[in-house]
């Protein structure tokens, strides 16, 4: 129940080596799309490739039991990462996930069964052990597959996958330089490069059938800082549905940069005070804040089972009338970004809270057709392992109208979040919790000195209401890899300039 | 082929290659996971799964990688890749297999032969069951999130070029619930659960059913307290969080890059005198005890803090190298998809000896925190902060539920301030503490 975004463990290659933290990414909110083919430097085991005679034998084998529909989920996901810290490469890791996933719905059940061996003969025993969720003597006849065209939100032309570790090392030495020269307190340098490149191909009992390839590449630096018994960090990263195009030496060195900065700006932090206070959230670097708090309690399980604290909500007030939040898997490039959802319905814009007013959830198939409700491609799942639940892709809140100047003048004593960290919510009560990594004290309108240890909480529900003045600047900056029931997935998030009039800080100084 | 059989030949097929040293860890694994809600099955798992990672060394250079595919094709080009890939990376006089003390590997009852005999209708029948008594435990719980059963058997295979060749079977078992608990428009979580290696090891499902209840019952009309500084006194369950950020605090890279506020306290009193903390995977039977760690060591125990002294960080034996630090290397696995690295196996904060009931009768003004929102601890600066939830004590007693406050202090100065340990271990995970009390920290609520 509890949902979390990761920090960034240590040395976790491949897999977890791509998750994790708070996110850097420049990416402008376009509305734009096209047909473009995926990269076609990225090689899958042909294995993957079920034939539609196949996928269509297997959905029948899972309805055999008079299960309501099924569905088959095929992946094949390859991870690279290279590092470098203390001035080496560390080294230079690679991965395969292969598998087959297969789920039968019946009522409100679910029987999910899964395999890394894709012999007919052991997805055929897959099939049989996903289709006793069922146990009806009226068989369904399956729709018969027809493979559909899906546009796309990403911006790859060159597969991460195709370039040689060597190359991406280049990356990593230029940001070490840069932050090695950058100030003689810097006495840590840590830089990644990875990429995950996945292709899925999804079929299912309805006569859906199509495949996509999804491709994330994100470039991490972070830095650490000591003088005397100070000490302090910094982090930046680019990253997103992106090809290797999008990254060369400039964009090694404005990352390194940014990361320096921030961990200069905090060397001289003092303890945050605790109590309540204004918070302003800077432009595009806080929308985790709206995605963890307000997001995971629209998402449709919760919702369904009356364990959300928005459950009866659904048209009613629930923010200021300045407040409105999306989720959006369509952000070109964008991290969070999907052509389709991991069931294969295509991905779109979904509008949650318009101007105050709860209009809308975040839907998978098994909870849209239990509360009757349309499917919004939320669906999402990590692996072949898991079956989908209803998760974000990309929320952000819309932007307003106020000043954001005026917006930090309106406040005389408060708090400047510029870059919020992970954080958890329990999404019965809506309770959460943020870390500040990056965060500054505000004195009669003006920022002053910068503060550690700030620990943002409050509801949900509450925050909402005090959300107060909100500026025209959106930017969707932010984002990591959002967890939930145990599954990781890739998310990003925005906001524009905000002010929330008052919010519980937790910090040393009473 | 045999499991065993094909890391041994991954290992000597990369040595063939050209890699100086190669190390295999495999995994097999079997899951079953089974979900009901109001009484009703919502979802039943069930998946066989395997995947191997490998790690070589060619010239004190390292490259790793993982794979589900064992085909002999597949693994052929795999290991053929693996050796290319370590060509990519810096060479560094410190990388290589750890040195090895042989032994025999110890049988810790680890594994539960009956669990794969258990029919599919007495797993439903102890997920309904826990389900149905959490929801009748109070009249105010209103709403169930589900109750679950679930059952595991894993196969670890380590085998290196130095001659270790281990394998290692054992079970998880694991059930519960979560409920929900309304009054009025207020609504409140709780719920618990029972995990364990041998099926007959499991609390029984009214004990669980029950503590799932109250725990949602008795946070309702919760509420923040007025800032100000009080006693605080850390439930048993709640301060795993807590030492988690301590143990964080306690990583051998983190000490090498001197970015822990820890660096420079080794063989200092860190902690009062109540304090001592030992690193156990030896434990028949516990759930985190493991013959071998991620690493291929002979699993052992470590004193990490004695009576306050911190004696230990927890380091492999790439950090140990690098760092020139002669230490029994702790190292764990994540699974086979990364490389071992430095990570406490079973951390057992030992017990007191006052009665948690003792602690709380002799405070007059404090809170009670039975939940913490994250480990709270800054590692670089040893500043901690960190949303709790609980009971505020007053006189004595228990007085009412509170949440939305935060703890605020100095990991270092709360470390010292632990004046009274309790006597409530429950060996229930792999980070396990009694309850203790700390002097005063910071409470932060409304102003």
């Amino acid at each position: 129940m509890k949902k979390y975004l990761k920090p960034i463990p240590r040395r976790k290659f491949l897999k977890t080596g791509i998750t994790g933290g708070a996110i850097i990414a420049t990416l402008p909110v376009w509305k734009l799309f096209s047909f473009s083919a995926p990269p076609s430097d990225f090689h899958v085991n042909p294995a993957v490739n079920l034939s539609k005679e196949t996928l269509e034998k297997l959905i029948k084998i899972a309805l055999q039991h008079g299960g309501e529909f099924a569905e088959v989920y095929v992946e094949y996901s390859v991870g690279n990462q290279i590092f470098l810290e203390e001035n080496k490469i560390y080294g230079a890791g690679r991965g395969v996930d292969m598998g087959v996933g297969i789920r039968v719905l019946h009522g409100e059940k679910t029987g999910y069964a899964y395999s890394d061996d894709l012999s007919f003969e052991k997805l055929k025993q897959t099939a049989e052990v996903a289709s006793h969720i069922a146990a009806e003597k009226e068989v369904k006849e399956p729709v018969g597959l027809k493979s559909s065209k899906i546009p796309s939100y990403y911006l790859v032309k060159v597969s991460p996958d195709s370039i040689v570790p060597q190359d991406k090392a280049k990356l990593l030495w230029k940001a070490n330089s840069i932050g090695r020269e950058y100030d003689k307190k810097i006495n840590q340098v840590n830089v990644s490069f990875s990429d995950t490149n996945k292709k899925i191909i999804i079929a299912n009992s309805d006569g859906i059938w199509v495949e996509d390839v999804q491709t994330l590449s994100r470039f991490l630096v972070s830095i650490n800082v000591i003088k005397g018994d100070k000490r302090s960090r910094g982090y930046a990263y680019k990253d997103g549905t992106l090809g290797y195009e999008h990254y060369d030496l400039k964009v090694a060195e404005e990352i390194a940069k940014d990361a320096c900065r921030m961990a200069i700006a905090m060397l001289p932090a003092e303890s945050a005070p605790a109590g309540e206070y204004p918070i302003v959230m800077a432009k595009g670097h806080c929308g985790t804040f709206f995605h963890e708090a307000i997001g995971h309690s629209l998402e449709s399980d919760g919702i369904r089972k009356k364990t959300s604290c928005f459950w009866d909500k659904k048209g009613k007030e629930i923010a200021s009338k300045i407040s409105s939040l999306a989720d959006d898997g369509t952000v070109l490039g964008a991290r969070g970004s999907i052509n389709v959802d991991d069931e294969g319905t295509p991905s779109q814009n979904t509008i949650l809270i318009d101007k105050g007013k709860c209009v809308d959830f975040l839907n998978d198939r098994l909870n849209a057709k239990l509360m009757k409700a349309k499917l919004t491609g939320n669906g999402r799942r990590e692996s072949y392992q898991h079956y989908p639940l209803p998760r974000m892709t990309n929320t952000y809140l819309l932007a307003g109208e106020d000043d954001p100047e005026d917006i930090l003048k309106s406040v005389k004593k408060g708090i400047y979040v510029a870059r919020i960290g992970g954080g958890n919510v329990n999404w019965v009560t809506g309770r959460f919790v943020f870390s500040v990594p990056e965060g500054y004290l505000i004195e009669d309108g003006k920022i002053t000195k910068p503060l550690k240890g700030i620990q943002l909480m409050g509801s949900g529900p509450e925050v909402l209401k005090n959300i107060v003045m909100v500026g025209p600047d959106l930017e969707i900056l932010g984002g990591g890899t959002c967890g939930k029931d145990g599954q990781g997935k890739p998310v990003s998030d925005g906001n524009p300039t905000l002010k929330v009039s008052k919010i519980t800080i937790g910090g040393a100084k009473v | 082929m045999n499991n065993k059989l094909l890391a041994e030949n991954i290992v000597k097929k990369v040595l063939k290659l050209g890699a100086d040293e190669a190390e295999v860890y495999l995994e097999n694994n079997r899951e079953f996971e089974l979900t009901v809600r109001n009484g009703d099955v919502e979802t039943i798992k069930q998946a066989t799964s395997k995947g191997l990672g490998l790690m070589v060394f060619k010239e004190k250079k390292l490259g790793f990688s993982y794979t589900s595919d064992f085909s002999d094709e597949s693994i052929e080009e795999f290991a053929k890749r693996t050796v290319q890939l370590s060509l990519v990376a810096d060479p560094k006089p410190w990388n290589g297999l750890p040195d090895f003390k042989k032994g025999k590997i110890k049988d810790f009852d680890l594994y539960d032969s009956s669990i794969a005999e258990i029919p599919n209708e007495k797993k439903i029948k102890i997920a309904k069951e826990v389900e149905k008594i959490a929801l009748a435990y109070d009249k105010r719980i209103t709403k169930s999130e589900g109750g679950y059963f679930r059952d595991s058997e894993r196969e670890t295979i380590l085998v290196n070029s130095k001659g270790i060749s281990y394998s290692s079977k054992r079970t998880g078992i694991y059930f519960g619930a979560d409920v929900v608990a309304g009054e009025g428009s207020e609504m409140q979580s709780g719920g618990w659960s029972s995990s364990k290696r041998h099926f007959k090891d499991l609390d029984t499902i009214e004990n669980v059913a029950k503590e799932a209840g109250k725990r949602a019952v008795e946070k309702l009309g919760a509420k923040p307290v007025p800032t100000q500084k009080a006693p605080v006194v850390f439930d048993r369950y709640a301060a795993r969080a807590f030492w988690a950020g301590i143990l964080f605090a306690m990583n051998g890279d983190s000490v090498y890059k001197k970015t822990t506020f820890l660096t420079e306290h080794l063989d200092k009193h860190i902690a009062s005198e109540l304090i001592t903390i030992i690193d156990d995977p030896t434990i028949p039977r516990h759930v985190a005890s493991l013959p071998f760690d991620g690493e291929g060591n002979i699993t052992r125990k470590n004193v990490l803090i004695d009576k306050g002294i911190l004696k230990m960080f927890i380091y492999d034996t790439i950090t140990a190298r690098k760092a020139g630090v002669k230490v029994n290397t702790i190292a764990s696995r994540y699974g086979y998809r990364s490389p071992a690295s430095a990570r406490f196996l079973n951390v057992v904060v030992q017990n007191g000896n006052v009665d948690r009931e003792k602690i709380v009768s002799g405070i007059k003004n404090g809170f009670y925190v039975k939940g913490l929102r994250g480990i709270g601890t800054d590692i670089p600066t040893g500043n901690y902060s960190c949303g709790s939830s609980g009971f505020w004590i007053k006189d004595g007693e228990i007085a009412f539920p509170v949440d939305g406050v935060t703890l605020g202090g100095n990991v270092l100065d709360m470390l010292k301030n632990i004046e009274v340990l309790a006597n409530d271990i429950d060996l229930r995970g792999s980070l396990n503490s009694p309850s203790f009390k700390i002097t005063e920290m910071a409470v932060g609520g409304k102003k």
